[in-house]
């Protein structure tokens, strides 16, 4: 556990760099982790994948298949790993404030 | 091998599961709990082991956990057992919540079940088993790291490991096979089609995230004219959490599921994709904990299948991958099955510069990820990865004569892998075979 400082707000996090606390989660984050993920630009779809996420977890409590990502953004799978180098299940979620999904990611 | 390992004190790690596990626990029911599975689960094996083994030290130096924490004995895989098996048994199950507490955490995340020290003791024994042995008492126990407990959950719940619903899973694959035949005209991936030659069968990741691998082996089986198929009902995923929880029951429904959905498709073998931890579990430990002592299905690992398909000339490769690469050797399938060499005839097949790392083949390091300790999740990330610094200096010396592209074989050797190029810094990329050869290989225009 650490506790990561940006822009004016904390975020305590976990060794994987998910916050441990979803409510923490703010526009800042998204920023944080933008950088983190060696995404080069911010745009809506970024934001519409974040905001999907979050609805569906917030009514389910785990993150979607991709299958679903696609289906409620309209999004290619091709175009989904170009958003998030690193995928959904590790940088979307991420950045969505969801915590690490469990399996083998 | 220098101080004794009970003398140097270890920190706990926080971890719900292992925290409120051990907070529940007294001496009556531990001493219970280890003694009916020492009495009934164990036999011969274990004695022998316990008996044999003459404190040499030669297992300390072929484990990674060992030579990347500056030789403390408290890695040693020998010190390992000492911390754990070696003591119960001594102390015939008299042993603390304290004590529980600190070898459960050793057993799920201290050690990858790699065997890579079995090779090097000089009476083989199998450190593996051991550790096995020490979480099948946890399980029963109750004191199991949250996150990996999570996914044997799943298991139960679903037969898969990512609490992926049937028609989800369904809809997936149409999904992909809509994609995919974008690229190719007529693509299908036949949904039960009862008498293929070939069940594929895939990882709970796959279509839960990593939906493109799916992709990419609908593409490879149609191109090869492979007569193949999916299961549409549970059993379609070979993957198997519960046996590196302990939980030997639910290992066995797993796989019963698995080979039974194979049967009643009638095929005559199945493919599984790159993934080592399940070919553990269909070819060594889940078909033996139901009754088989092989596979009732015949089981060929995706590396295996590659060979066969570039053997038989049913993939050509339109133009080799040009980026210099290694190649990452897998435990269970390469120490588990010796597919090193079919490994290695297809990635010189597909790739223009092959590098090896040192050392290869069974004596690879491994990638610290597998044998559940990544999927035991974020608490202990940090200790895996500072555990494998081995792995950096083997992969920068790679580096050093120009590789830039890590394959590895494997899910858990992958997320592992991945973790050690980022925190070291090495700026490689890694993949998948199936990448290249889904990149390479010619497809019908």
């Amino acid at each position: 556990m650490a506790t990561i400082e940006f822009k004016g707000k904390e975020f305590d996090v976990d060794e994987d760099g998910f916050i441990t606390d979803y409510k923490q989660w703010s526009q800042e984050w998204v920023e944080y982790v933008k950088e983190q993920e060696g995404i080069d630009e911010l745009t809506d779809e970024h934001q519409l994948v974040v905001k999907v996420l979050q609805e569906y977890y917030e009514k389910n409590g785990i993150a979607p298949m991709v299958r679903v990502l696609s289906k409620l953004t309209k999004m290619k799978l091709k175009h989904i790993y170009e958003l998030f180098p690193s995928g959904p299940g590790k940088g979307a979620c991420k950045m969505a404030g969801l915590p690490k999904p469990t399996g083998c990611v | 091998m220098g101080e004794p390992a009970s003398k140097i004190e270890v920190k706990n790690i926080k971890d719900i599961g292992l925290d409120e596990g051990a907070a529940r626990l007294t001496p009556e029911r531990i001493e219970k709990v280890i003694n009916e599975v020492i009495d009934n689960e164990t036999g011969a094996r274990l004695k022998v082991y316990v008996d044999t083994c003459v404190h040499c030290g030669l297992c300390s130096e072929a484990c990674h956990y060992y030579l990347s924490n500056d030789k403390n004995p408290v890695y040693a895989p020998a010190g390992k057992v000492k911390q754990t098996l070696w003591e119960i048994v001594e102390k015939k199950g008299k042993v603390s919540p304290d004590f529980i507490r600190r070898a459960a955490e050793l057993c799920y995340t201290e050690c990858n079940l790699c065997r890579r020290c079995a090779m090097y003791c000089p009476f083989g024994i199998d450190v593996a088993y051991m550790m096995l042995t020490m979480r099948r008492i946890c399980h029963k126990l109750g004191v199991i790291p949250q996150y990996i407990q999570d996914t044997a959950q799943s298991h139960s719940a679903t037969m898969n490991q990512m609490w992926v619903k049937e028609d989800e899973w369904i809809d997936t694959l149409f999904w992909q096979e809509e994609e995919a035949a974008e690229e190719i005209e007529n693509l299908r991936i036949p949904l039960e089609k009862e008498g293929a030659e070939v069940m594929y069968s895939v990882i709970g990741p796959e279509p839960k995230f990593r939906a493109q691998l799916i992709y990419q082996a609908a593409v490879i089986m149609d191109v090869a004219g492979v007569d193949w198929t999916m299961p549409a009902t549970p059993g379609w995923d070979n993957s198997d959490m519960a046996m590196y929880t302990g939980d030997n029951e639910m290992m066995g429904r797993l796989k019963k599921e698995h080979f039974e959905t194979a049967m009643r498709l009638k095929v005559k073998k199945i493919v599984m994709g790159e993934c080592g931890h399940a070919f553990r579990s269909v070819y060594d430990m889940g078909n033996r904990a139901v009754g088989w002592k092989m596979p009732p299905v015949q089981m060929v690992h995706a590396l295996e299948f590659y060979y066969d398909l570039f053997k038989a000339g049913k993939i050509k490769v339109k133009e080799k991958y040009d980026k210099p690469v290694t190649l990452h050797d897998p435990c269970n399938v390469i120490r588990g099955r010796g597919l090193h060499e079919m490994a290695r005839y297809v990635v010189n097949k597909v790739c223009e510069t092959f590098i090896e790392m040192t050392p290869n083949r069974e004596h690879n390091y491994c990638c610290c990820a597998g044998g559940g300790v990544i999927n035991c999740g974020p608490p202990f990330r940090d200790k895996r990865v500072y555990s494998n610094r081995v792995k950096a200096d083997q992969l920068a010396a790679t580096k050093k004569k120009g590789v830039e592209v890590c394959i590895a074989p494997c899910h858990n050797c992958h997320g592992g892998l991945e973790d050690i190029i980022h925190h070291y810094k090495l700026g490689m990329e890694l993949k998948f075979l199936g990448d290249i050869i889904y990149e390479v290989m010619e497809k019908p225009e």
